[in-house]
């Protein structure tokens, strides 16, 4: 099979569950214990598409939690082919975080591929993202998901969706 | 100065071995091509020249190796942390990793400890907001607890208030019919003062039951149980009966009586003609009742689909803080003096609500009362109205040209004696049943001019048999005289329903009426 190596960013506001959505997609692992992230966590993943003959593997770059880039996160950044955009469905601030992130990678690296991820699907009765601001927001990214790193719901759908889309953009020549 | 060597010699080993520095050097591809330095702790030991070092070492992959760069805190798959330093050089590039352990579980210690505080913070306004949420609801449903409980005890003050006044509402009437019925029955009593006393005991008898029927109807107004019966029937005919209602009694407190219908109020109309009947006698009753000295008046407009009854008095009128009180329950905004159930008016803005129409109130105290019914009715006629005023016409009925026959149905021999006596006395012909299968045949074979027909009867019953005679062609009125309670379905079998007891002087006007 044809091998494709892209490195993926995960970004999103603290504790929103970036660690948690990475560990689930790489080793179906879930852990209920909170660790903050500090810099970055790399880790890597191999999906097969065999019928498009290939495996698309990704370096994935779990990067600290925050609001607002500063530089040393900008500089883990450098080099993504695309993004994971990862909110916390309890805590709506969190997609405000996420249309700021994204702000910030357009301008400073420009379009690339990304999922969004409103996860903590699990803790239904906190909910606070109504279903209209999902669907205004999800207009917005193109791919949106709600999912659960503790359950597992849609986390392989939206990863797996984002390494569909970077193999599209590659093709593409982007 | 410059350091001593020794002092230099010692930082450089001290820097050894706290970063534990590696270092290697890679080609435009990627491939290595020598390196320094410990490696296995970074998971790097046994790389060998021309490997693509983003194999063993995946962070490189996207990285451009162009500028010098400095990535901090970049935890590895084997979970090394290090500082990665990049620094090219002649189309090559040296990376440079350093052991950042120690640095990087200070500053995670740190930022969980902040991050952890930020989240608490974050559910304890989130639980804050609940608290403040579930307060307002406590507040909420503890002011409209409250208000239910002021309604119950104001329905609970009201009812007790009721029973009280009914009792010496139904008492006084009561005792008179008692009083006089002794005085009647001793001896020595005159003609003259039997003649008044049986008078008097069927006056007393007739206000026992308004004041009965007025409870009746708001108990099946509370229960919902009552439903309209709408039909075509002549507006003007209605004001007619009841300006010949109402002019007699005014005239008796010396009172003028006017009645009017507008051009405009079609001839036919499509609405409960009963409850529309019910409505006006309570407020042509009441407006009566309170005025001393001017006069009532009656008048009808239609307009948009909407017929306007109104009702004017030159009474002493009602206050503003009584307006809305004497639409409620067991009320009598207008004194004490008054004798009543009290509840004509609540009974008048529940029908008119059942008829999904309005009531409006204008009065100040001494300037007399103005009560207008705002209901929507259909013209059943487009364009046929009637300019008639309507008058009271009172002496001017006319007996029916003889013989006209009645059929009566009852079970009860003391009713059908009294029928008998009172129809006997106009003139009719009569033909008697006992039941109702038998009225049935006697009907259809006499032919009379109208049925008076009791409904709890032997045989298939009043109701059934008046649809019977319906089917079998008898097209001429079917009077129920019952002590039943009947739907307004059951009404409707019938040309028009006498609840008994009932005044043997109405029921035999709407006998005269009907045959002539």
């Amino acid at each position: 099979m044809t091998p494709l190596t892209s490195k993926v960013c995960v970004v999103g506001d603290f504790a929103v569950g970036k660690t948690s959505v990475v560990e689930r997609f790489v080793t179906n692992h879930f852990s209920e214990e909170y660790l903050s992230t500090v810099g970055v966590k790399i880790d890597t993943k191999e999906i097969d598409f065999p019928t498009l003959g290939m495996t698309h593997k990704l370096v994935i770059w779990d990067v600290a939690g925050t609001e607002e880039f500063g530089a040393r996160e900008m500089a883990y950044l450098r080099g993504a082919s695309g993004y994971i955009y990862v909110a916390d469905g309890t805590r709506a601030a969190t997609l405000k975080a996420i249309e700021r992130l994204h702000k910030q990678i357009l301008e400073a690296y420009g379009a690339a591929p990304g999922v969004l991820l409103v996860n903590k699907r699990d803790l239904e009765p906190d909910w606070e993202v109504s279903d209209e601001r999902f669907d205004a927001i999800a207009t917005r990214f193109g791919n949106a998901y709600r999912t659960s790193a503790k359950t597992g719901d849609d986390v392989d759908q939206a990863i797996t969706r984002l390494a569909e889309l970077i193999i599209d953009n590659d093709m593409r020549g982007g | 100065m410059d350091l001593p060597p020794k002092v230099v010699s010692y930082l450089q080993d001290e820097f050894l071995e706290e970063a534990r520095p590696f270092c290697f050097l890679i080609d435009g591809d990627y491939r290595l091509v020598d390196s320094w330095g410990q490696s296995d702790w970074c998971g790097l030991s046994g790389i060998r020249p021309a490997v693509d070092m983003r194999e063993p070492a995946p962070f490189l992959v996207g990285m451009p190796i162009s500028a010098v760069q400095k990535f901090e805190f970049i935890e590895m798959p084997g979970r090394a942390i290090v500082t990665m330093h990049v620094i090219p050089d002649n189309g090559q590039c040296y990376v440079v990793l350093l052991d950042a352990r120690r640095e990087h579980a200070s500053i995670q210690s740190k930022q969980q400890s902040v991050n952890e505080l930020r989240l608490m913070h974050g559910r304890q306004h989130k639980l804050i907001a609940r608290q403040r949420d579930l307060i307002s609801e406590l507040v909420e449903a503890k002011s409209e607890l409250d208000h239910h409980r002021r309604e119950a005890e104001r329905i609970s003050a009201n009812k007790s208030r009721f029973i009280a006044m009914m009792s010496h509402e139904f008492r006084t009437p009561l005792a008179s019919i008692i009083n006089y019925a002794e005085l009647a029955g001793e001896s020595g009593t005159s003609s003259n003062e039997i003649q008044k006393s049986i008078e008097t005991i069927s006056r007393s008898a007739m206000h026992l039951t308004s004041l009965v029927e007025a409870v009746l109807d708001d108990a099946s107004l509370d229960a919902g149980q009552v439903e309209l019966l709408e039909h075509d029937f002549e507006i003007v005919g209605l004001l007619n009966d009841m300006a010949a209602m109402m002019a007699p009694m005014a005239a008796e407190k010396g009172l003028s009586f006017a009645a009017y219908a507008d051009p405009d109020v079609p001839k036919t109309v499509y609405a409960d003609e009963v409850r529309l009947r019910q409505i006006l006698i309570n407020l042509l009753g009441n407006a009566v009742k309170f005025t001393v000295e001017g006069g009532v008046k009656l008048t009808a407009t239609y307009n948009d689909g909407r017929l306007v009854v109104t009702v004017s008095d030159t009474g002493p009128g009602i206050s503003i803080e009584d307006q809305e009180r004497v639409f409620q329950a067991f009320e009598r905004g207008r004194g004490r003096a008054e004798t009543g159930a009290g509840l004509g008016l609540t009974i008048t803005l529940r029908l008119v609500e059942l008829m999904r129409g309005e009531v409006s109130l204008d009065s100040m105290p001494g300037e007399g009362c103005t009560v207008s019914v705002h209901i929507p009715v259909m013209a059943a006629e487009e364009g046929s109205t009637s300019s008639v005023p309507v008058l009271p016409l009172p002496g001017e009925e006319t007996i029916a040209a003889m013989p006209l026959s009645v059929l009566i149905c009852d079970d009860d021999e003391d009713m059908v004696t009294l029928v008998e006596h009172y129809l006997h006395r106009s003139g009719y012909g009569l033909i008697t049943s006992s039941d109702s299968s038998e009225a049935i045949a006697k009907t259809l074979k006499f032919d009379p001019d109208l049925v008076l027909m009791d409904c709890n009867v032997p045989g298939v019953g009043g109701v059934v048999a008046a649809r019977v005679l319906r089917e079998q062609g008898y097209s001429k009125p079917i009077v129920a005289l019952t002590a039943s309670k009947l739907s307004d379905e059951q009404k409707s079998a019938f040309t028009r329903f006498f609840r008994k007891p009932a005044s043997m002087q109405k029921l035999l006007t709407e006998i005269k009426r009907l045959t002539h």
